[in-house]
């Protein structure tokens, strides 16, 4: 069943430092005036990436048949790859009347014989919340006779929007399974990363590096994750929230409960990368970690710079504007800068409070509404290249300069130091093509301007 | 065995159907009557599909107002919101689910709103029918409600496509029936709207498509062209709005054959003996075609899992080159199935395909049989929705004699191409 006092408690998330204000992305939405995803989308997106656990969906069509192997998460797992399947109970009219407490069951042990896996994530949405089908008792029986963890998540879509479906799915996760196994040994500089989805391998560009210097991934939540590593999230010395602040109070309690202390960290960019690393160095305190840390850091950095020389000499220099969301205002305008490039202005038009204080701190112009403002800012700045969402692209055209679209799904990490000789790539492809100029032209049956 | 569940599904809902419908109208939007996931899955699943903004709006329903509101509070407080912003020449209200099994009053609410706006409602709950029935509920809600019944007929002809036809499919269909000298109007019409054009602004709203005016006035058609079995009833309702006008109906316009009834029928209604001279010169190029492609496909194992029509339409074209179509698989059950001669019909999902695929089988599904056709050795040809790998979906064309030719070579030199690399 929704669990009502958790819902309130995770929208007041004392960790939260926008808290004492009102925040847009934690509203109930509007009718008419909305355009994000719900609570089990943000449930999916967080636990989907568990390679080896089950994802079934209890749900009529739309829920999983317009959702599943739509992001790019990949994951090392050696067995078969389930964050690409779907699973689905395909609610139909009969289970509307009857229930679905039985097709539910009978899935359940379908997934179990059939496909035997780490785990199974049974995700309740709208409909089977409104019929009232009994998810726990039968998931508890399930687990009980299999031996095998289910872990029912109660993000149906209604409650609310992405950011609380991945704050329940993180409630579930800690319920269920954080701390139901214990490692063997337990690493000194052990650390969990939160949040980390390994969109696109982002998460492969650094953890080398962590590994070089001596620290442990424990466990991820949940890019490349693995259930078994995530039930011994305990025995972690350090939580680490890659970028996405939804599971801030996952962290929170853990801290209580574990006492595992959390930082906060954005590995986008060379400059924050190397914060990042540094963040996580200090927080243990050890001498010889830090100074091999600085070590490879040095060695990481010279080479990326290496690397960086030939996008540098077209990147110099060149003006650019950024119009994205979040915590993309800072961390891409952190990026551009990091290859030279002159970052006019950034939009924080869907920004928490947080981001926006972020931001002063890379861009001069913040713009609040970046449709009015953008097109004027190019041409009093000269701006060459436009990094925007889709919606931005005639804006470009018009001015004929580069576009480069940053809310499409990206096909190759940006992330950490590797990361950032592909956004310098693409953007040099972009400022170099003569298709935004070509596609800018007249036709012979426009009047020439 | 059958299973309990679905693996990998095939099925599309019944409200992304009734989307695809509205956004075929002029100026309109979309509006989903459910909570915000809904609209915002079928937003990202038609954006990625055919890259480019798609109009749709939510009614939001949340928990609270899921128990204690009948629909007249979300939906009225959705409408009022999108009219602060645009002016919509029709809101399609389509339902979800969710507000199905709560069982709010749409067309209640609809009534009490109608003086205000151009309002469209259709029931299409998720949990019952998929692509083609929610769009077909869709399609015949705009004839129901908007068309004004008449006697008249003027020299003028509807077309009404299935869900599964691209918007270059509909333009091809719409242009060969002017070449007969009609005006020729599409219901819904996504040729203009999702057909991937650089506008100057991307409105909210739906960019192109069929005016309400027009929609209006489509009773004065001499005749209503349906093509595929799901669409069979909104032909079968527009005639009740004129019961002068002539129903023609085609299950497919796939292959030679179908091509033939298409083009012999226009000449009948037309009264002329002779078709467009480029008509027949690419009648002498699929006949070609089909010799030139027929020892590459001829007894090649062909599985196919999409929506029905798109089944029929693909493989009417394949069988025609001696292609053997080794198993059918659809998400939902629907007459088109039953002409298809195959040893292997299956009402399920893209988990029952599995076992039909090897390495001397060719697989016609949407981007989700990727995976599947490497596993299994398989060589992929990608139809239906979603694609979200390749681009250009909304430009395929694979109807009457152009797109059967084309479509025969794209398959064979897939096969081809795939075999010089073994």
């Amino acid at each position: 069943m929704v669990n009502k006092k958790q819902i309130k408690e995770l929208l007041s998330e004392s960790a939260c430092s926008h808290n004492e204000q009102k925040k847009s992305s934690c509203d109930k939405p509007k009718p008419g005036a909305t355009s994000g995803g719900c609570a089990f989308e943000g449930a999916q997106i967080a636990l989907f990436p568990f390679a080896d656990a089950v994802h079934l969906v209890h749900a009529p069509a739309t829920c999983l048949g317009a959702s599943w192997e739509t992001r790019a998460t990949p994951s090392s797992y050696d067995g078969e790859n389930n964050t690409f399947l779907g699973y689905s109970t395909n609610v139909n009219t009969h289970d509307i009347i009857f229930g679905g407490n039985q097709k539910l069951e009978e899935s359940i042990e379908y997934i179990m014989i059939n496909k035997k896996p780490k785990a199974i994530f049974v995700y309740e949405t709208c409909v089977t919340a409104m019929i009232g089908d009994d998810m726990d008792n039968i998931a508890n029986r399930m687990e009980i006779k299999y031996n095998i963890p289910v872990v029912v998540v109660h993000a149906p879509g209604f409650v609310g929007s992405k950011n609380l479906g991945s704050r329940l799915a993180g409630e579930a996760v800690l319920d269920k399974l954080i701390g139901t196994k214990e490692p063997t040994e337990i690493h000194p500089f052990g650390i969990n990363l939160i949040g980390e989805y390994n969109v696109t391998g982002d998460m492969w560009q650094y953890t080398p590096i962590l590994e070089k210097i001596g620290i442990k991934i424990v466990s991820t939540f949940a890019g490349d994750g693995r259930i078994e590593s995530i039930q011994m999230a305990h025995r972690a010395k350090l939580n680490v929230i890659v970028c996405a602040k939804s599971l801030i109070t996952l962290c929170r309690k853990m801290e209580e409960r574990f006492g595992i202390p959390y930082i906060s960290v954005s590995f986008y960019g060379k400059r924050d990368t190397t914060n990042a690393i540094r963040s996580i160095v200090n927080a243990f305190g050890d001498e010889e970690l830090s100074r091999k840390a600085e070590a490879i850091i040095a060695v990481e950095e010279e080479a990326l710079e290496k690397r960086l020389l030939p996008y540098r000499e077209i990147l110099n220099g060149k003006k650019a504007i950024l119009n994205t969301g979040g915590n993309k205002s800072w961390s891409i305008a952190s990026a551009l800068q990091d290859m030279g490039i002159d970052v006019v202005a950034t939009s924080v038009a869907k920004s928490t409070l947080e981001d926006i204080d972020i931001a002063k701190s890379y861009v001069k112009i913040l713009m609040k509404s970046p449709a009015n403002e953008q097109a004027k800012l190019i041409d009093e700045h000269g701006v060459e290249i436009l990094l925007a969402g889709g919606r931005s692209l005639y804006t470009a055209i018009k001015k004929k300069i580069a576009f480069v679209d940053v809310n499409q799904e990206k096909k190759i990490s940006y992330g950490a130091y590797g990361g950032l000789e592909n956004l310098a790539k693409d953007v040099c492809a972009a400022v170099q093509n003569p298709v935004f100029s070509i596609v800018g032209t007249k036709a012979p049956w426009e009047k020439q301007i | 065995m059958t299973k309990p569940l679905e693996v990998n599904p095939l099925k599309l809902s019944q409200p992304m159907g009734a989307l695809i419908a509205f956004l075929g109208v002029k100026n309109s939007m979309p509006l989903m009557h459910g909570a915000q996931g809904c609209a915002s899955f079928s937003k990202v699943f038609f954006t990625r599909h055919f890259n480019d903004p798609i109009a749709i709006q939510t009614t939001a329903v949340n928990d609270i107002t899921a128990v204690i509101d009948g629909g007249d509070y979300s939906i009225s407080e959705a409408v009022k919101n999108i009219t602060l912003k645009v002016k919509p020449e029709l809101i399609g209200l389509f339902t979800t689910g969710l507000t199905e099994t709560k069982g709010d009053d749409i067309k209640g609410v609809a009534s009490l709103l109608k003086d205000e706006h151009t309002i469209v409602y259709a029931h299409t709950p998720d949990f019952e029918g998929g692509l083609e029935s929610g769009y077909t509920k869709a399609v015949e809600a705009i004839i129901d409600q908007i068309v004004v019944a008449t006697l008249m007929c003027e020299k003028k002809i509807t077309i009404i496509p299935h869900v599964s036809m691209t918007p270059l499919e509909v333009e091809v269909i719409k242009e060969q029936v002017e070449l007969f000298g009609w005006s020729v109007y599409a219901l819904p019409d996504i040729s203009e709207s999702l057909d991937g054009h650089l506008g100057e602004k991307q409105g909210a709203l739906s960019s192109n498509g069929i005016s309400m005016s027009e929609i209006v006035e489509l009773g004065s058609s001499s005749a209503v062209l349906t093509i595929g079995n799901s669409v069979h009833s909104c032909g079968t309702k527009l005639c009740n709005k004129n019961k002068n006008m002539k129903h023609i109906h085609f299950d497919s316009l796939g292959g030679l054959v179908n091509s033939d009834k298409f083009y012999g029928s226009l000449m009948e209604i037309s009264a002329v003996a002779m078709p467009h001279s480029k008509t027949i010169r690419w009648r002498k190029r699929v006949q070609d075609a089909l010799l030139d492609t027929h020892f590459i496909l001829g007894g090649k194992q062909i599985v196919i899992a999409a929506e029905p029509d798109l089944i029929l339409s693909l493989s009417s074209v394949l069988t025609e080159a001696g292609a053997y179509i080794k198993a059918i698989v659809s998400p939902t059950k629907s007459s088109s199935l039953d002409s298809i001669k195959t040893e292997n019909k299956i009402i399920g999902d893209l988990g029952d395909v599995e076992g039909f695929l090897d390495k001397e089988t060719l697989l016609i599904t949407n981007f989700h049989g990727e995976r599947l056709a490497k596993k299994e050795h398989s060589i992929l040809v990608t139809r239906g929705y979603p694609n979200y790998e390749l681009v250009g979906n909304q430009l395929k064309n694979d109807l009457l004699y152009e797109g059967t030719a084309q479509f025969l070579f794209e398959v064979a030199n897939c096969i081809i191409a795939n075999s010089n690399h073994h």
